[in-house]
């Protein structure tokens, strides 16, 4: 193995000592990256105005009927399904705070469930003790296949939660399973893009049933106040 | 009141100039030298919690199949300044999310150095002033919900891609970490190191004990005197020769 093959590798020999070309190429690359980030999330927002819109009129009815919202996702979904019920539960900025848990946050909870009665459960359980009809479930998956969130999903439709779900790709059992009232799907192959645009849409959705909560929220004088 | 539209929540703007994307690169090649030599990376937001979680998860657990494993762990406690003190190791990574009034995350900043730890700073709105950290990705827009728009995501993703992108070019990090921020003698022009004081001295004319990034060393503190735990100092030839402020 003596072939001298090292010009087709210039850098695999670690002879590389000058560090600019390669900060310039990563900082283009970053570049492309990010617009190729922000393109993708206006065509999902884009796409997804019109289910927007409908299920954020759902979410403030059900909020105001006293409704919870319950997120849930695995790894970094699970991640951004707690920034969602973060949001909704204490938004910055003198928003109408809302009731919304992360299924994922307990670790008590979560590893009690997972070790005695299997991963998939983790949120259908948590579903069957708290939620009731009045309830949202938001469910956060880049592939839309997640056995653990079909399971949560399909018991969430059963006890008549609103249901909605997150997906990928090309949205994956999600958009095929008839379990979801609204599914919106980012068109992308990259995890990280899509849950760039997940995040997003997670946004619009807050932030328009904050609008349609104010528009129908009368003088604060006499008004119920659900927590 | 008002929420804000996507158009006025930056999307349709150019949301990674050419600043920013210089400063992700670097960031992204000091990680990845941090972590050649076996830095673990510890992760802060502490008013955006997930964003710790999600950035350890990227990193021990990557989305690209057979990209190596880092050791990346969040911190969540209560009293962060202590947690991350006792975590981190000199030559580790300190990372946060936090914006630049965040009190805990601006003291964990400033005593990385003495802790021989790298500081990443990510955030928005108003900056933090220069040089608080070793690296500051920062997002020049003021609503106080931007953490929540994916933006933030977008840019530890980023890290992790470009991260990765340095582990294929080994020839660049064989360099020792040796980018912590150190200060510098005013009197000799010589090197001065950040060092925290462990303990109050026993008594007068005792040397303190402190930490620095070259591990724990007793030093003289008769320049600075009284000195109590927790007091960053700057450290020369074996004295302390200022304090360093708040």
């Amino acid at each position: 193995m003596a072939e001298n093959t090292g010009f087709l590798y210039p850098f695999i020999d670690g002879d590389e000592r000058d560090a600019d070309t390669l900060l310039a190429d990563l900082a283009a690359s970053a570049r492309d990256k990010a617009r190729e980030s922000s393109a993708l999330q206006r065509s999902t927002l884009a796409g997804c105005a019109e289910q927007i819109a409908d299920a954020a009129a759902q979410l403030a009815q059900r909020f105001d009927r006293g409704g919870r919202l319950y997120s849930f996702g695995n790894g970094g979904s699970a991640t951004d399904a707690a920034t969602l019920a973060a949001l909704f539960a204490r938004p910055a900025g003198g928003h109408r705070p809302l009731p919304a848990m992360n299924l994922a946050a307990d670790q008590a909870v979560v590893t009690a469930l997972g070790n005695d009665v299997g991963f998939d459960l983790v949120f259908s359980r948590q579903l069957i003790a708290h939620a009731s009809g009045s309830d949202i479930a938001v469910a956060f998956s880049t592939s839309g296949n997640s056995a653990d969130l079909m399971t949560a999903l399909a018991e969430a439709s059963k006890r008549g939660l609103l249901t909605i779900g997150l997906a990928g790709y090309n949205g994956g059992e999600m958009a095929g399973s008839g379990l979801l009232d609204f599914c919106f799907v980012v068109a992308s192959q990259s995890v990280h893009r899509i849950q760039e645009s997940q995040a997003l849409v997670g946004y619009e959705l807050w932030a328009a049933t904050q609008r349609n909560l104010a528009e129908t929220t009368r003088p604060t004088i006499g008004r119920e106040v659900r927590m | 009141m008002s929420v804000d539209s996507p158009e006025t929540i930056g999307i349709t703007a150019d949301i990674l100039d050419h600043g920013l994307a210089a400063d992700l690169s670097a960031a992204s090649l000091a990680l990845a030298r941090r972590f050649h030599h076996g830095a673990t990376m510890w992760c802060l937001a502490p008013q955006w919690e997930p964003h710790a979680h999600h950035m350890a998860v990227e990193f021990v657990h990557p989305v690209i199949v057979g990209k190596r494993a880092l050791p990346a762990v969040a911190l969540t406690a209560p009293d962060l300044l202590a947690q991350t003190r006792i975590a981190a190791r000199s030559g580790d990574i300190v990372i946060a999310v936090a914006g630049a009034a965040d009190i805990a995350v601006r003291d964990i900043m400033r005593r990385a150095p003495a802790w021989g730890a790298l500081s990443v700073w990510i955030g928005s709105g108003a900056r933090p002033e220069a040089g608080c950290a070793d690296h500051v990705l920062w997002i020049d827009d003021d609503d106080p919900l931007a953490p929540a728009t994916g933006r933030f995501v977008l840019m530890y993703h980023l890290l992790w891609e470009l991260t990765h992108v340095c582990f294929e070019h080994p020839g660049l990090l064989g360099e020792p970490p040796g980018d912590c921020g150190q200060q510098v003698c005013v009197t000799c022009s010589d090197e001065g190191r950040l060092a925290e004081v462990l303990a109050s001295p026993a008594g007068a004319f005792a040397q303190a004990r402190v930490r620095t990034a070259d591990g724990e060393e007793s030093v003289d503190v008769t320049l600075v005197s009284p000195v109590a735990a927790g007091d960053l100092l700057l450290v020369h030839a074996g004295s302390a020769i200022t304090r360093v402020g708040q």
